[in-house]
């Protein structure tokens, strides 16, 4: 299990996370979504013991990360592409990493054919593209067998092939039962790669569900109708509902649908359709950041 | 098997170090600079010896004069130890760096440890070099040495100590300031600009300040006969050790409280 805990981050006066908490869970792929500058990268850098919280804390298992005695077989990371020397190999670079948490030099040519990279592992780093350096940032996270992995951003750069790949990539690492945190500012993606989605803006939380949860409670509305659209408005408005009237029928929102089935059987009027109607991710995601993103276009107009 | 330790986070850093292109050609300037320009030195220094003057003659010291190139190798070992650590700022694997090992510190020794390690080596065999060569370039003109004699053998010696601990205090110096350029434009203006500005100086103030800037140490380290208002080579050598001390240890403080 990995917990956000309360966590708070400010960069001079700049708030990057504000008292942000959530679980995320095993066995699954958690996407991780809100705007630019809403905080991803600060909470995972935090998870990772790289930046320092003002206040709270974030914890993997319930402990700390720094008091891992070799973290990289219990927490793989990859944050930015291109945090690798452009100097060296990209054996090189997983020979230190595995070096230094003492995991065996084997492994390195496993993750390097794993990822898709072996036959440019002896270049240099500083010439890939990147979509070759996220092959492996993803060959790095994985090096150490982790049961919690994080990974931010990971499919910028990457083409159509290597996004199916990285998409059944995470759905096999969480049906084996590990940790799969993934941050996007992509919804679509997310809906494909993400069984739970947290859903953060202006550093702060905002939601929390699988995408089913997130798109039925959003919009939430009804469209029905009926043999007598009219009556069926009434009887409905009076029972609490927000009816929008329509040429093809109604758009029943605040009673859910079974409800609605109710009344009109009630009054003997004939339903001819009753369909509970879905918001996109994409639309939840621009409803439920809405404040954040207008925050930060109107700071960046000023 | 274990986790992180000591040993493992050396080892890897050892990887890091003679896996970048960077720290080959910097041994190999670092060599080139002290052998080389010492050979070119004493060569000089024979061709125009017949002509030097008497006084100069009676303190011509030819240990130092044979060690002349460290004086251009002491910039190329700071940038190798600079760039040690400012190479992971610049390229933001030092996120990688410290997510694998959360103790910054042993990251931090790790680095030092393969720093001292290996260019302790190199530098010793580039100064017994030069000043093997630079012997036998005077050898019939001018006045030689000999490593026989112990306080020869210690400047030598020291040549390469002088060497080491600069690039130590390139890698304090990247520790604090982090980036490439600044870290070397900082370590330039100790070895260079600050002995200049302290030509501007009242002479009595001169006189007391000079002997403290780290080249005037280094003079002294590697002199049989250093100028009597410098310190002795061990005094020098305790000095500089401080100095590095005092500049490492910010680094590591800084390290340890910033975000990475
Ligand atoms: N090291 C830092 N120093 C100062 N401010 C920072 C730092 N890191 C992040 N910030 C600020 O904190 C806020 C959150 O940034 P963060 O990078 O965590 O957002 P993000 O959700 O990852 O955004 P993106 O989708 O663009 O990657 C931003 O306003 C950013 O400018
Ligand atoms: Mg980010």
């Amino acid at each position: 299990m990995l917990r956000v805990d309360h966590l708070t981050k400010h960069y001079g006066d700049t708030v990057a996370v504000d008292d942000l908490s959530f679980d995320v869970a095993p066995g699954v792929v958690t996407g991780f979504l809100g705007p630019n500058g809403s905080g991803k990268s600060t909470t995972m850098r935090i998870m990772l013991g790289l930046d320092r919280p003002t206040k709270g804390r974030t914890s993997i298992d319930g402990h700390a990360y720094r008091d891992f005695p070799a973290p990289l077989r219990e927490v793989g990371a990859q944050l930015d592409a291109k945090s690798v020397h452009p100097g060296r190999s990209a054996r090189n670079h997983l020979r230190a990493l595995a070096t230094s948490n003492a995991i065996p030099l084997t492994r390195v040519d496993e993750v390097l054919e794993f990822a898709g990279i072996a036959s440019v592992a002896d270049k240099k780093v500083g010439g890939f593209s990147l979509g070759m350096s996220q092959r492996l940032g993803i060959a790095a996270a994985i090096l150490g067998d982790p049961g919690v992995l994080l990974f931010d951003e990971p499919v910028n750069g990457l083409d159509p092939e290597g996004i199916r790949w990285i998409r059944e990539f995470f759905a096999t690492l969480a049906h084996e039962g590990r940790t799969v945190f993934v941050s996007s500012h992509l919804m679509s993606e997310m809906a494909l790669t993400a069984d739970q989605i947290i859903v953060i803006g202006r550093g702060r939380f905002i939601a929390q569900g699988s995408v089913d949860d997130l798109t039925r409670t959003s919009a939430g509305t009804v469209f029905v109708a009926s043999a007598d659209d009219a009556r069926l408005a009434q009887r409905l408005r009076d029972a609490g509902a927000s009816v929008a009237v329509s040429e093809r029928g109604l758009d029943v929102g605040k009673v859910p649908s079974s409800a609605i089935g109710e009344i009109a059987l009630a009054d003997g009027i004939a339903l001819n359709e009753l369909t509970p109607q879905r918001a996109s991710l994409e639309e939840v995601f621009m409803e439920l950041t809405a404040d954040s993103i207008e925050y930060g276009s109107a700071r960046a107009a000023s | 098997m274990n986790g992180v330790t000591l040993a493992s986070v050396t080892r890897s850093e050892w990887i890091k170090f003679r896996s970048v292109r960077s720290t080959l050609m910097g041994v190999i300037v670092t060599t080139v600079l002290t052998v080389g320009l010492g050979a070119l030195i004493a060569t000089a220094v024979r061709a125009n010896w017949s002509q030097m003057n008497p006084i100069r003659k009676l303190a011509f010291d030819p240990v130092s004069a044979s060690l002349g190139g460290t004086l251009f190798a002491q910039f190329a070992v700071g940038v190798i130890g600079t760039l040690f650590i400012t190479s992971e700022y610049s390229s933001g694997s030092i996120r990688t760096t410290f997510a694998a090992v959360p103790r910054r510190g042993l990251v931090v020794v790790g680095k030092l440890l393969v720093l001292v390690g290996s260019l302790f080596v190199v530098t010793e065999v580039a100064c017994v070099a030069t000043f093997l060569l630079g012997q036998s370039i005077f050898s019939g003109v001018v006045p030689t040495a000999s490593l026989g004699s112990s306080a020869v053998l210690r400047s030598v010696l020291l040549g390469g100590v002088y060497l080491t601990l600069l690039a130590v205090l390139g890698l304090a110096f990247g520790l604090i300031l982090r980036q490439s350029a600044a870290s070397i434009s900082a370590f330039t203006s100790l070895l260079l600009v600050i002995p200049i500005i302290l030509f501007l100086l009242p002479q009595s103030w001169q006189n007391a300040a000079t002997k403290f800037m780290p080249s005037a140490l280094g003079h002294s380290m590697m002199s049989t006969n250093a100028p009597e208002n410098f310190f002795g080579a061990w005094t020098a050598t305790a000095l500089l050790v401080v100095y590095v001390i005092v500049a490492f240890s910010v680094g590591v403080v800084l390290l340890l409280r910033r975000d990475a």
